[in-house]
């Protein structure tokens, strides 16, 4: 009796989820209007993670929660901003014709082969009888910590250099005159208002959540993308509250900050080729220590360089960069009214 | 932790769930951009409590989850409101910026074309 009641209830609540995803996704591309669009996406990232965590996918969730909700969805609601100062900002038409429905047929076809492979493919074991014999030796009881810092450590490598790569390409953005000036643009706040306080209760906080998911990733869901996301995070609430001003492309913490990560990592690698295990081999014993040596310098850098990314490139003050020299003069209200 | 309590549980985070429809319908509606940006920030706050709830069932974990999404709710909220600043870097409190997100209805400044 009992079990059938809570069967029915996860069937409920796994269809009033999917419902919603399937809604807030479709509305995120069909309504008009580019600022709801991003809101919509935005309830999309929250309402996936939810679905992450009833799959028992709690480490996907913590990064769909904190990247694709979190940062991306500041990231696009300051685009929406720079637009509209830019009078660039417009409400496309309803797209009509093969213009609409080739891309829905491809859109359906995709789902479609997703839909064949679910059926055609062997339900996977957890964790995996190859990974379930080889987990006791990674040094860590996490198995996705395992593979990612141990068994293809090769692939975190090279996402960190990538990572620092896109924060060097948004860096080339800049005007050359203002490549001294700090990053993103100046802000200002009511001193002793409610965004100066706000800086100061949230990073603490966020400082102890992102620590805590880096040191709880080596045995439970966590990890250095997780934690190194949520102190991102704190950095830019942090700057946008005006607690700290962002340091400048050639400030050397800065640039220590960014290599750090892929600098330890590489070093690690080194260290262990030389000692004749072969590059990135974690010998057993300290296969611990190296991994959440790596980790917690990659936390850092992945940290600094997404608060990079949210901040943008150098900008010497905030009018030049919203461009000045543009046709709107009028100001920013007639571009939010377009 | 008994099986009764587990289906109570999950159907209270189904029934918070179901409340989260009515948030998304404010998104939609709006019609000013704090609506839409506030019905997200409740999709957020339900979501924390959704996760709650499961937390029981699906593994102390999910607790992590909440705590992030907490964190990031936040994050999104100063985002928007930096963002609908004159020059997207100040506050609304500033006497020096009319652009106050709350008044937009008043001053039917809607997104919708």
């Amino acid at each position: 009796m009992t079990g059938t009641m809570t069967g029915a209830a996860a069937l409920l609540l796994d269809l009033l989820l999917v419902a919603l995803v399937a809604f807030a996704g479709w509305a995120a591309l069909a309504g008009r209007g580019v600022f709801r669009a991003v809101v919509f996406f935005i309830a999309y990232g929250l309402l996936v993670a939810l679905g992450w965590v009833r799959l028992g996918a709690v480490n996907v969730a913590l990064a769909e929660a904190a990247i694709g909700a979190g940062l991306t969805g500041v990231l696009l609601l300051a685009t929406v901003g720079r637009l509209e100062r830019a009078g660039a900002a417009r409400d496309v038409p309803p797209v009509r014709g093969a213009a609409a429905w080739v891309p829905a047929l491809a859109g359906l076809g995709v789902t479609g082969a997703l839909v064949w492979a679910w059926f055609a493919l062997p339900l996977p074991e957890s964790p995996g009888p190859a990974l379930a014999e080889a987990l006791p030796r990674s040094g860590v009881e996490n198995p996705v910590t395992a593979v990612l810092l141990n068994f293809r450590s090769w692939d975190t490598l090279l996402e960190a250099i990538v990572l620092l790569a896109a924060l060097l390409g948004v860096w080339m953005l800049g005007r050359d005159g203002d490549w001294d000036a700090p990053l993103g643009l100046r802000q200002h706040v009511r001193p002793g208002g409610v965004m100066a306080g706000f800086g100061r209760v949230l990073p603490p906080l966020g400082l102890l959540v992102g620590v805590w998911l880096l040191w709880a990733g080596a045995d439970a869901p966590g990890g250095a993308f997780q934690g190194g996301t949520v102190l991102a995070a704190v950095i830019v609430v942090a700057l946008m509250a005006g607690v700290a001003t962002p340091p400048g492309v050639s400030a050397l913490p800065l640039r220590a900050a960014l290599v750090l990560g892929p600098g330890v990592f590489l070093g690690a690698g080194g260290v262990l080729a030389a000692l004749g295990g072969g590059f990135l081999t974690l010998p057993e014993a300290q296969a611990k220590v190296v991994i959440v040596a790596i980790e917690a310098a990659l936390t850092l850098s992945i940290a600094v360089t997404l608060a990079g990314l949210v901040l943008g490139p150098p900008t010497a003050a905030n009018g030049t960069a919203e461009g000045g020299a543009e046709p709107n003069a009028n100001g920013p209200a007639a571009g939010r009214r377009a | 932790m008994s099986g009764w309590l587990g289906g109570w549980l999950l159907l209270c985070a189904a029934g918070v769930l179901a409340t989260l429809g009515a948030a998304l319908w404010r998104v939609w509606r709006g019609p000013a951009r704090a609506d839409r940006m506030m019905a997200a920030q409740l999709v957020g706050t339900g979501g924390v409590a959704v996760l709650l709830l499961l937390a029981p069932a699906q593994g102390w974990a999910a607790l992590d989850v909440a705590l992030v999404l907490a964190i990031l709710a936040a994050l999104a909220a100063v985002g928007f409101v930096k963002a609908s600043t004159p020059d997207g870097a100040g506050a609304p409190e500033e006497a020096d910026a009319p652009a106050d997100p709350a008044t937009d209805s008043a001053r039917g400044d809607r997104d919708v074309a």
